[in-house]
């Protein structure tokens, strides 16, 4: 390769090289302020010219998107388009809601590291959705992850952000051998490392006596990887500790940007390379076919029943958000079963999945933010502690209320739109025959349980007296923050359609190529 | 089931001969041994002397930093040595990388100093 070759891939990478200077930048900038400034101005300075940096990366990325070229490096190893570059721009805003939200509060002393790690993590967001291949998909993955569980455990005083922390280094590890496993047999047994490529030998296979069964085996490992990072039950037990015991920045982007990044992997994994092993989970059990889909189907049924159920019981608003992301997962992956009898997926599936995983990055964002600015003036973040808290601070409350209600998926909030187009695409897979409405009708139940849980944390906020009147101040770029998200949650939901025909017409999230 | 499978089969019933070899002698010892539990039998082995404190004590976290520091720049080495030998054949743009990557790795090792991490206290 030569100088002249480079030039034109810069401005692709353009957003991973700046993200990476950016992280590399603020671990310099820590080792020459440490002994200048003092905490709180290196955690406000550090953190501005972080958002200063994300914002020139939305800029770069808004700028691929509407340039609409693609590019594709070494089979698949990085893909650039803008489909791309949007689900980039969604888990950017995430990251910069967190940062947004550390801005006034150190909760670390660590100033610089901390954000070095959340910007690593993004970058390893970034590869991870523009990955196309096995091995980038793992090493993208460990980038996105291993910050994720500094960042987990980074309060070290406090007794519980260390056990969550470790619970998620341990789990984590875990899944990333059940998927490193997996991904050696995939790769063993077919020689192809691109997730085309990955494809085509599937599709070839079909006349020449099927895949065989280690293949299928190195699948179900893999799933059971990828059911670990988008938290579905029963792979979901990390989540409750690690959200709970991690300061809320941080639970915020393991809730929002991290899980926006496993969505698109799993998709890009099951919908695009493995599609022509599904099999399928039409109507009656024993008219299913071997693939997949049973096995994600087995998931989807349990993250809506744990997920949902468990949700009820929680006591500890951080405990409950975890307990909602696995319900949302479950959500998601009925999307995944969206395929007729021959194995085509309806197409609306792909879209729906992204639709649905960059509202609720977006949402989950905007709720953390919102608990922030609650949690100001609250002992801690248990229900206890945020009754009464719409008398206290009226403005987070209202937002946090938007927030909860598109999670629960009231129109005109964009979460109602998420989940019909979810459901919608899982009923279009098999019109004829109503193969998915088992599922479907199932998803429509937990979700009825749904509403009445997050309508119960509103209640708390807005029902439930006040012990304590005195008012919760909320800083100002909190409160752009928060109307900012409320505001594209609100878009994304005015503007359903075309969000979805954009997404499309991008290409789908299974845009891949040789 | 093609050769290929049949492979693994074979790794299997290792597994299994393995586990059944390694597990039969210490089941039959649970069930033939007599159970005479005492203070001195339950304590932990160390070496035969008599073990003295809890296990859970605290050592210097700096060994580890030391080491961690140590490692980067020792697999640094390793990339490095063969981008030099094969430098006329890769050519410039190597050189470029490599620069790129050393000074990456540098940049480590200025935080690392400024953070104090090779001071030893």
């Amino acid at each position: 390769m030569n100088l002249s070759d480079l030039l034109p891939l810069l401005r692709f990478l353009a957003p991973e090289i700046l993200l990476s200077a950016l992280a590399l930048g603020a671990l310099l900038g820590e080792a020459a302020l440490s002994r200048l400034l003092g905490v709180e101005k290196r955690q406000n300075l550090l953190g501005w010219l972080a958002l200063l940096g994300l914002g020139a990366c939305l800029v770069i990325l808004g700028d691929q998107a509407a340039r609409g070229e693609t590019l594709a490096l070494g089979r698949g190893a990085f893909v650039a388009s803008p489909f791309n570059a949007l689900l980039k721009t969604a888990a950017t805003l995430a990251v910069m809601a967190s940062v947004t939200m550390g801005l006034r509060a150190p909760f670390v002393r660590h100033v610089g590291e901390n954000y070095a790690l959340v910007l690593f993590s993004l970058l390893g967001m970034f590869f991870l959705l523009s990955a196309e291949s096995l091995l980038m998909i793992f090493v993208a993955l460990e980038l996105t992850s291993l910050p994720l569980y500094a960042l987990a455990a980074s309060q070290k005083g406090a007794r519980r952000s260390i056990e969550g922390g470790l619970k998620y280094l341990l789990f984590g590890g875990l899944s990333a051998a059940f998927l490193l496993f997996g991904i050696s047999y995939v790769y063993g047994m077919s020689g192809q490392g691109s997730l085309a490529g990955l494809r085509d030998w599937l599709v070839a296979q079909r006349t020449a006596g099927g895949p065989g069964f280690l293949f299928l085996t190195g699948v179900c490992l893999m799933i059971v990887g990828l059911g670990f990072k988008i938290a579905a039950a029963p792979f979901h037990l990390w989540a409750p500790d690690a959200y709970e015991g991690a300061p809320l920045p941080a639970a915020a982007i393991l809730a929002s940007a991290s899980k926006l990044a496993g969505i698109v992997v799993a998709a890009r994994l099951l919908l695009g390379a493995f599609l022509p092993v599904a099999g399928n989970v039409l109507g009656s059990p024993l008219s299913w076919h071997a693939g997949w889909s049973p096995a994600v189907a087995a998931l989807a049924v349990a993250s809506l029943t744990v997920g949902n159920l468990a949700a009820l019981a929680q006591r500890n608003a951080k405990r409950f958000m975890a307990y909602s992301s696995v319900a949302h997962a479950g959500n998601v992956l009925v999307a995944f079963l969206a395929l007729d009898a021959s194995g085509r997926p309806a197409a609306l599936a792909a879209p729906a999945i992204a639709y649905y995983a960059v509202i609720y990055a977006l949402t989950n964002a905007g709720v953390f933010a919102a608990i922030h600015a609650l949690a100001w003036g609250a002992r801690g973040d248990d229900f206890a502690d945020f009754r009464g808290a719409a008398r206290r601070a009226p403005f987070p409350a209202f937002f946090l209320l938007i927030f909860l209600l598109s999670l629960a998926g009231v129109p005109p909030m964009a979460g109602f739109f998420g989940k019909l187009f979810l459901f919608m695409a899982a009923l279009q897979a098999d019109a004829t025959h109503w193969g998915l409405a088992w599922l479907v009708a199932y998803a429509l139940a937990m979700n009825v349980v749904a509403l009445g849980y997050y309508l119960r944390f509103a209640r708390v906020l807005w029902v439930e007296p006040a012990e304590d009147l005195r008012p919760i101040s909320t800083p100002l770029e909190l409160r752009v923050a928060l109307v900012a998200l409320a505001l594209l949650v609100l878009g994304l939901g005015v503007f359903p359609s075309s969000c979805l025909a954009a997404f499309r017409t991008m290409g789908g999230v299974l845009l891949l190529r040789g | 089931m093609s050769t290929y499978e049949h492979g693994y089969l074979i790794v299997g019933c290792l597994m299994l001969v393995a586990l059944v070899v390694a597990s039969t002698p210490l089941l039959l010892a649970a069930c033939l041994r007599p159970r005479k539990p005492s203070a001195i039998k339950q304590a932990t082995y160390e070496c035969g002397i008599e073990s003295k404190g809890d296990s859970w004590i605290q050592f210097k976290a700096q060994y580890y930093l030391y080491a961690l520091a140590f490692v980067i720049f020792d697999l640094e080495t390793i990339f490095l040595i063969p981008c030099a030998v094969a430098l006329n054949q890769v050519g410039f743009f190597a050189f470029l990388e490599m620069t790129v990557f050393v000074g990456v790795l540098l940049l480590g090792l200025v935080w690392e100093w400024s953070k104090g991490v090779l001071e030893w206290r």
